[in-house]
């Protein structure tokens, strides 16, 4: 203790500034912690309350394959299935990916691969400002276009599937050219070195390289198409059909969710409900899925190492 | 770094150090062999056998030189790698210390063969003796100036032991010459006048490899060989030559050399 | 006299305006080695990248005067059968990561045509064996080649690009990334290449240069000061720039 006395002051300082240190690394860690649980709590809210009412309904066996149900406003009333709205997101999202993979994809690649040149940068830009727009936008862009040109066609797949693929593309385009970006000019260099002609390159080499990060981007925007309401309620409508033809409506999930939350009948909010809850289990689904196929693509590419 | 990169920027550089302490070594080298043929000669010349002997104990030390050149450049080479002028210099000294062995080893022999008694005692003698003499003359600077030359970096220097040369083949066949007719004549002087005629052509034969030296100088500073500048003439059996063939080797300058010289053998 | 496989012709390259290279004419004699060296800087990558038409494709870049291949003008032919009949390996080993060695190996065949699986396996085994590969893969063929060392990788990338079956292999810096024992290798590899491929290889390293050359060239500041045999080049260089780079008093 002799020791410390000359130190004394100075000591004591360092301590109390270590002591304060401490204390403000607690209140910001507290204060952390309960904006994340600010920030999870409607989630959870939403899983929570989706689980409850949407789960009796989900978990009869036919909810998935039946029909739609009739409207009716007692208690005991059928909730029946949404099979047909199933079939019909399905469809919509099938359509618009197929549209918007090989247009992205090209875009991308068209981006990367002439990045330097100023129409490469013009095309990257481009999709930046278009991932940003807001959906709706994209659905009145496309009935707009649809009205001028093919008034039947404003309410049907075609329509929706439009939309879908303008929200996707963007998407795709930007994750795709990131991953195309991963991938190491040596690698082109190479390639260019044998003789392989540019666009052989660029396809068949590069592209494969950067395959895991591709196919993150495209169920990524996957995703969000399935979950899109905005420019299907103003174009495709709803239906409670089974499709038949391109140029009818046909039902979607988020749709579907919105139209019957605002009806009077208990059965339809039962249904919607548990159409809820299907997403989300969908979702969380592809997710997982996507999360482990893509874990193997990339072991298997790098070697197993 | 801006400029002209060749540009000498003053102080030597450790690599240049290296290499002017080789050539450094040499010259002591030679340096010591040149002090055994001139106290060799000495020695025989006076038929004196004390200071023969001091110039045999330096043999020991001239092998010691040798080696530590021999080692001193090899180690250059694997150490450095040099290339050009610098490899050149290792590989011209490489060679150099053999010759500069050989010439203090002629001035061991001749200490070697020393008789007692000066022969200037024995009139008939006289003349080669005087002969031998002005050999002795002209061979020594030949061996100093072919140090010179390795130690200046002065090719002028090199090239003009070339004509030197010729003087002392002259004079060497003049004492042959002499020696086989004294020989003939006085017999009884057989032993001395056989030791004479081995001076004579140990002096040939350092002066010849004092230009050896002086070729490799020149092969280090200029990379140049030999037959580049030098024109080889066929030799003759000295029974069939009629009279002396034409020097060779100009001065230090690059004009065509005129004619070449017959060797001993 | 050798005969020439590849000529330049008053070679000029830019970089963004400014010359890499300035009037280089230059002529690499067949199936031999020709070393390339200089200092940093002195434009040897750039002027191994114009023989095969690389340096080309990147941004903001010229390229005045001609490259011979046989007496053809490869800058008046399709760029892409240029780079089939010249082929290149890289300063840092670069295979195609996604792939096997197989593939590796046998891409410039699949990419660049049909062919049977015995024409391909026939060209990966060849070619492994030119350079010096074979026997330490022969058994695992299909394992990805992101498995293989840094030199064992080196030696991948020159089989593949010798799968392509071209008259000209130009090597940049190959062993700069290498450890001694697999530069050893790769330079006996050399020596034994150039039976078949005329092969010019840019170096850095002047006795790497004088142990696999037999013509070596030396560039400074863009421009080419002299070319000889190795031999004279090292031991009596006709410039003084030349000497004072090889004895290493520069700057």
């Amino acid at each position: 203790m002799a020791g410390d006395a000359g130190r004394g002051g100075s000591s004591r300082v360092k301590f109390d500034r270590f002591a304060r240190r401490k204390l403000v690394n607690r209140i910001i860690t507290v204060l952390a912690g309960l904006a994340v649980i600010a920030a999870l709590y409607p989630l959870v809210d939403l899983v929570y309350t989706a689980l409850v009412q949407g789960g009796g309904v989900l978990f009869q066996l036919t909810f998935l394959t039946a029909r739609n149900p009739t409207p009716c406003s007692v208690v005991s009333c059928a909730t029946v299935g949404i099979g047909p709205t199933i079939e019909g997101s399905a469809i919509l999202v099938g359509l618009a990916s197929l549209i918007s993979v090989p247009v992205g994809v090209l875009a991308a690649i068209f981006a990367s691969e002439y990045r330097t040149r100023g129409i490469g940068r013009v095309v990257s830009f481009t999709a930046d400002v278009l991932s940003g727009v807001p959906s709706i936008l994209m659905g009145a862009f496309v009935y707009g276009y649809l009205v001028l040109e093919y008034p039947n066609l404003v309410e049907s797949v075609i329509s929706g599937s439009l939309a879908l693929a303008a929200i996707m593309i963007p998407i795709i385009t930007r994750t795709t050219e990131e991953a195309l970006r991963t991938v190491p000019d040596a690698t082109r260099e190479a390639a260019i070195a044998l003789g392989i002609a540019k666009w052989k390159m660029s396809l068949r080499i590069v592209l494969i390289s950067a395959l895991p990060g591709v196919v993150t981007g495209v169920l990524l925007a996957v995703m969000r198409a399935a979950g899109e309401a905005a420019p299907l309620i103003l174009l495709t409508g709803f239906s409670t059909n089974w499709y038949t033809r391109p140029d009818l409506p046909v039902g979607s999930l988020p749709v579907l969710i919105y139209t019957y939350a605002l009806q009077p009948y208990s059965n339809w909010h039962a249904v919607a409900w548990g159409a809820t809850l299907f997403l989300l289990i969908a979702i969380l689904v592809v997710n997982v899925l996507s999360r482990y196929t893509i874990q193997r693509m990339v072991t298997k590419m790098s070697g197993g190492s | 770094m801006n400029g002209d990169p060749l540009a000498d920027t003053g102080a030597p550089r450790g690599y240049d150090l290296l290499v002017r302490h080789l050539k450094d070594r040499a010259v002591k080298m030679g340096e010591w062999a040149l002090g055994m043929v001139h106290d060799g000669w000495k020695a025989f010349d006076q038929g004196d056998l004390q200071a023969a002997q001091t110039v045999l104990d330096r043999d020991t030390q001239l092998d010691r030189l040798d080696e530590d050149m021999e080692h001193a450049a090899i180690a250059f080479l694997v150490l450095r790698q040099p290339a050009a002028v610098d490899l050149r210099t290792a590989a011209a000294l490489l060679k150099i210390t053999t010759h500069l062995d050989r010439i203090g080893r002629l001035g061991f022999d001749m200490a070697r063969i020393t008789l007692p008694g000066p022969d200037s005692e024995i009139p008939e003698l006289a003349e080669i003796r005087s002969l031998l003499q002005q050999m002795d003359e002209v061979v020594e600077p030949m061996v100093q100036q072919s140090l010179d030359a390795l130690g200046e970096d002065r090719i002028e220097l090199a090239r003009e032991l070339f004509r030197r040369d010729d003087v002392v083949d002259r004079m060497h066949r003049e004492a042959n010459r002499l020696i086989i007719e004294g020989l003939e004549k006085n017999p009884t002087l057989a032993r001395r006048l056989a030791a004479d005629l081995l001076v004579a052509h140990h002096f040939e034969r350092i002066a010849d490899n004092s230009c050896k030296v002086g070729e490799k100088t020149i092969y280090a500073l200029t990379g140049q060989r030999r037959s580049e500048y030098l024109p080889r003439h066929p030799f003759r059996p000295y029974a069939l030559e009629t009279s002396l063939p034409p020097p060779r080797g100009g001065s230090g300058s690059r004009s065509s050399p005129r004619g070449s010289g017959a060797k001993a053998p | 006299m050798e005969s020439v496989k590849l000529r330049a012709d008053h070679l000029t390259a830019f970089y963004g305006g400014k010359p890499a290279i300035q009037d280089i004419s230059l002529e690499f004699p067949d199936r031999k080695v020709t070393a390339i060296i200089g200092p940093s800087g002195c434009g040897k990558s750039t002027l191994i990248r114009c023989l095969n038409r690389l340096h080309e494709t990147a941004p903001r870049t010229r390229v005045e005067g001609k490259v011979l291949l046989d007496d053809e003008d490869i800058y008046q032919l399709d760029p892409v059968r240029v780079r089939r009949r010249i082929g290149m390996v890289f300063q840092k080993p670069n295979p195609f990561v996604t792939m096997s060695i197989y593939d590796n190996v046998s891409a410039a065949m699949r990419f660049n045509g049909r062919h049977t699986r015995e024409e391909l396996d026939h060209a990966v085994v060849h070619s492994l064996q030119q350079s010096a590969l074979w026997e330490e893969v022969k058994d695992r063929v299909d394992a990805p080649a992101t498995s293989l060392s840094g030199g064992q990788q080196q030696r991948l990338c020159i089989a593949r690009a010798l799968a392509a079956d071209p008259e000209v292999l130009l090597m940049d810096e190959p062993c700069s990334a290498l450890d001694p024992i697999a530069t050893a290798k790769i330079e006996e590899l050399v020596g034994r290449l150039k039976t078949d491929y005329t092969v010019v290889i840019v170096t850095h390293n002047m006795q790497q240069a004088a142990r696999v050359a037999d013509y070596t060239a030396f560039l400074y500041l863009g421009k080419l000061i002299e070319f000889g045999p190795t031999e004279d080049l090292f031991e009596r260089p006709k410039e003084k720039l030349t000497e004072s780079y090889i004895t290493g008093r520069f700057g």
